[in-house]
């Protein structure tokens, strides 16, 4: 089934845009799009502009958890620091992060810095509340066993609470990369003038609608590779832990 | 008054640094050490948060956000719990979008914008449509999710007392799946919120979205944090409220997304 349904799906959808039972000029036939993808793939100028959206998105990834992973930490330790940033956390948190645009825009002027910190920002807010989560919600025998054991201060950070925040670390730096993507290429849909979510805009206002496909598929597919990669990569380094969170 | 109080004194930083960092920056953007064309002072914002509320514009930006967030979310939330339960209910139906879902829900949801622009109509319903897609699919997935985690022992307890057909889905399989279907609705209502505000950005000339972006297009930096305020209220109201609306009323049904 899980071959059959797409596969039939992909074959109706190319019999009606053959037979122009959709319209094949904004429905072109699913092989047309492949041909398509693969020539600009050869081509390389989709390469290109997959180059700028990935080198956007590690940008937006690191300049977010650098800072949001010791921060959400220091949250879960200190009960100041997180009386301190919480109000705010909560007030941007539900935001489309989308809206930040501008202001960064008006700040920074129209380039990649506001771009870029566009999408950073809505991983970094995923990022802190998914480790203050990680730290608030351990097992507080395990911080028992610690300082009964002797284990105080940065011997208990680094030996007890660390390890067992790392699973919610690990998935909040997933959901994040995730959130950072799809923002980041809404920003290149609506102001930038590069990158995969540029490219179905500008093939939109063209018409050239398999080139438009095209890009679209290749962003499907960068997200299903950035997320189940993570995926996989955190089954294998965190074996020994259920999964926290969505 | 008393536990208000105990609270107060024991979080005062969380209601003293917000104050403090809004008196900081009217200080900051009145000297001029912050560029009050970027950064104007919080009283200005408030001002002129306060005419456009009184002369009608906010409002009636805001009721059309709202709409079209109510919209939009009505047809993810009938569409995606029905499939979701389908998909949990029937594994051959399950294999095969699992796959389609997998590639399609990662594509974030302004750029179906001109596919959907395609099949409907340009225009409202297309903005509605568009905003639907992230929310559907995640309230399928979440409900799909529910259906499957339910315990295995109550289903076959069920069949063992004879429930079968529409009695055993609205007896055992709906209600098991409750909690995950709630998560999925208030998940789903975030993302409409975001996508619906995105979606006006791009292709409205109304709507919270359309002023946030117009205003920018003219440079007017007040209007642009005035309009900022009320869609971050709406968010909060969104997510805060429905999760205190659900505790309030639904109060056996625990929320599986709360972290």
């Amino acid at each position: 089934m899980a071959v059959l349904v797409p596969t039939a799906a992909l074959i109706l959808w190319e019999l009606c845009s053959r037979l122009a039972i959709v319209s094949p000029r904004y429905f072109p036939a699913p092989t047309t799009i492949g041909w398509v993808l693969a020539d600009r793939l050869a081509a390389g100028d989709l390469g290109s502009e997959l180059a700028v959206t990935l080198t956007r998105l590690a940008f937006a990834f690191v300049l977010a958890a650098v800072p949001a992973i010791p921060l959400g930490l220091l949250m879960g330790i200190a009960r100041p620091v997180r009386d301190l940033v919480e109000p705010y956390l909560a007030f941007i948190f539900p935001v489309p992060k989308i809206t930040l645009l501008p202001f960064l825009l008006i700040i920074l002027g129209v380039g990649e810095p506001a771009f870029v910190l566009t999408g950073s920002s809505s991983a970094f807010f995923q990022i802190v509340i998914s480790t203050l989560g990680g730290v608030q919600t351990m097992d507080p025998r395990l911080l028992d066993v610690g300082r009964n054991y002797g284990a105080h201060g940065a011997r208990l950070f680094w030996k007890v609470i660390l390890p067992a925040a790392l699973p919610a670390i690990f998935t909040g730096l997933r959901l994040g990369l995730g959130l950072a993507l799809v923002t980041l290429v809404a920003v290149e849909f609506i102001a930038a003038k590069s990158g995969l979510g540029h490219l179905v805009f500008r093939h939109w206002q063209m018409l050239s609608t398999p080139e438009m496909y095209a890009a679209f598929a290749l962003i499907g597919a960068l997200g299903l590779v950035l997320t189940r990669g993570l995926r996989a990569v955190q089954a294998r380094v965190l074996a020994w832990q259920d999964e926290i969170g969505v | 008054m008393k536990a208000t109080a105990r609270w107060l004194a024991e979080h005062w930083i969380a209601v003293a640094s917000p104050i403090a960092l809004l008196g900081l920056w009217e200080w900051a953007s009145a000297t001029g050490l912050l560029r009050a064309a970027f950064f104007p002072r919080p009283s200005t914002i408030a001002a002129h948060l306060g005419d456009l509320t009184l002369d009608g514009t906010l409002w009636s930006h805001t009721a059309i956000t709202l709409a079209r967030i109510g919209a939009s979310f009505a047809l993810a939330a009938g569409l995606g719990v029905a499939i979701g339960l389908a998909m949990g209910l029937w594994r051959g139906l399950r294999d095969g979008l699992d796959p389609v879902f997998a590639v399609v829900y990662p594509i974030p949801s302004v750029l179906f914008l001109p596919l959907v622009s395609f099949v409907v109509p340009a225009g409202e319903i297309a903005l509605v449509v568009t905003s639907a897609v992230t929310s559907f699919f995640l309230i399928a997935l979440t409900t799909t999710q529910g259906v499957r985690q339910i315990d295995r022992l109550v289903v076959e307890a069920a069949l063992h007392y004879g429930a079968r057909g529409r009695r055993l889905f609205t007896a055992v399989l709906l209600p098991g799946a409750l909690p995950s279907i709630f998560t999925g609705l208030r998940l789903g209502l975030g993302f409409s919120l975001i996508v619906v505000v995105a979606v006006e950005i791009v292709s409205a000339s109304r709507g919270l979205g359309a002023l946030l972006w117009l205003s920018w297009q003219v440079l007017k930096v007040e209007d642009m944090y005035a309009t900022f305020v009320v869609i971050a209220l709406l968010g909060a109201l969104l997510s805060y409220g429905l999760a205190a609306l659900r505790t309030r009323l639904l109060p056996w049904v625990p929320d599986v997304g709360d972290r």
